[in-house]
């Protein structure tokens, strides 16, 4: 299998777990399951292969940006990296859905922090974050 | 958090009023906070994006827009304390307050993806730009609606505990404050711009606002329209502490009619072509 077809299968497999998220309104529990653990854990079992087949081939390191500009001329350090992102962006996404549920806040809140989240994940994490804040602040909610 | 127990007759003391207008309006009040929230990463990326629009650095415009709107939201949000209680808890007027937060929320997106991508946002006609900034203009109506509303509401409210005078106050600033911007925005919305005469850059501008000093900008006139909710309301205040009821009420009328001259005043300067203040 070559980086590029691992590449489309791990972006599918992600792109479930987000559906899952959309769903979590009608199933939480399994949307939980699917998008805080299984798809994580998966996408971490390739990147965790990819880094012990690739890891040592590839010239660069963490220690300058001129060097980590050189990691990922190794196109399987990409793709590792990439995977890096998608598992980690989801299982964001799924803690703010969790909990926005624990405290209340509405899911139609969280959706626009989903979407920046899959797209520019900090972006989403900051929002949903400013959103906490903001209803910590307001002294009508009352966290469940 | 939840500090319940607060004494009710207390107006004007700034953190309980924060958390009173949280309390009446938290939609809006927490539009203005997460507003506040957003200038953060808007200024870091004015820190570390050098590219200009009209000779000024292209997150000027989205800070501004964020720093404005709170202002506009926060106040909406503080004078919902004293509407009554039996509107401002309808199912009607929550959803209205949503839409209006909605708009705020979708206009800051537009100027903001705007400055991202180094293009105009306003007196944009070009392509799909052009069809967005029309629907931006529907927007912007929108949540201005939102002084009408409550100016409309305070004006009839005759049952409201509030000092009379202050609450016509409230009253005439807001609706001003709508029908003044509709006016300015709106003849300038519809222009090619809104610098008259001038090299039309941001450069050498005033301080702060950006405002022309090489020619007229209609800005001016939408700035003094929009803070007609804050200058009135204002002035009824200080007159209802200092003056009998009848005085009040002849400043705060007199002092409507004078905001309105001096908005006037501002637009037909500015579409003379001649700068707000000459320093």
């Amino acid at each position: 299998m070559t980086p590029d077809d691992m590449f489309k299968i791990a972006n599918g497999i992600a792109l479930a777990g987000w559906l899952a998220l959309l769903a979590s309104p009608f199933a939480s529990v399994w949307s939980e399951r699917i998008a805080a653990a299984i798809i994580p854990l998966l996408l971490s079992v390739a990147y965790t292969g990819l880094v012990l087949a690739f890891w040592s081939g590839a010239q660069g390191g963490f220690d300058s940006l001129a060097n980590v500009e050189l990691l990922f001329q190794t196109r399987e350090v990409v793709l590792a990296g990439w995977l890096h992102y998608l598992a980690f962006d989801l299982f964001v996404g799924a803690w703010e859905v969790r909990t926005a549920r624990r405290e209340g806040i509405s899911f139609l809140l969280v959706l626009p922090c989903l979407l920046l989240t899959f797209l520019f994940g900090p972006v989403g994490f900051l929002l949903f974050n400013a959103l906490r804040l903001v209803r910590r602040l307001s002294p009508s909610s009352v966290p469940a | 958090m939840n500090t319940l127990s607060m004494p009710m007759r207390r107006p004007l003391a700034l953190p309980q009023s924060v958390m009173r207008s949280f309390q009446a309006e938290p939609r809006f009040a927490g539009m203005a906070l997460l507003l506040l929230l957003a200038m953060v990463p808007t200024l870091f990326a004015m820190l570390v994006d050098p590219r200009l629009f009209n000779g000024i650095n292209v997150w000027d415009k989205p800070l501004k827009f964020e720093l404005a709107l709170a202002v506009y939201l926060a106040t909406l949000a503080w004078f919902s304390v004293y509407l009554p209680r039996n509107l401002i808890e309808s199912n009607r007027y929550r959803l209205y307050s949503w839409v209006v937060v909605t708009a705020i929320a979708l206009e800051i997106v537009w100027v903001s993806g705007s400055a991202a991508n180094g293009a105009a946002s306003h007196f944009n006609v070009e392509g799909i730009m052009g069809a967005i900034y029309a629907l931006m203009g529907v927007l912007a109506v929108t949540l201005t609606s939102a002084s009408l509303v409550q100016g409309v509401v305070f004006w009839r409210d005759s049952k409201s505990g509030l000092n009379p005078q202050v609450r016509l106050s409230l009253a005439l600033g807001l609706v001003l404050t709508f029908v003044l911007t509709i006016i300015v925005a709106g003849y300038m919305s519809s222009s090619q711009g809104h610098w008259v005469g001038g090299n039309n850059s941001d450069v050498e501008s005033f301080p702060l606002t950006g405002w022309a000093r090489d020619g007229g900008d209609l800005r001016v006139a939408h700035f003094f329209a929009t803070h007609a909710l804050h200058f009135i309301p204002l002035v009824g205040l200080v007159a209802s502490r200092t003056l009998k009821p009848a005085g009040a009420a002849a400043s705060v009328w007199g002092a409507s009619l004078a905001y309105c001259a001096f908005v006037g005043f501002a637009f037909v300067q500015a579409l003379s072509g001649r700068p707000f203040a000459a320093f």
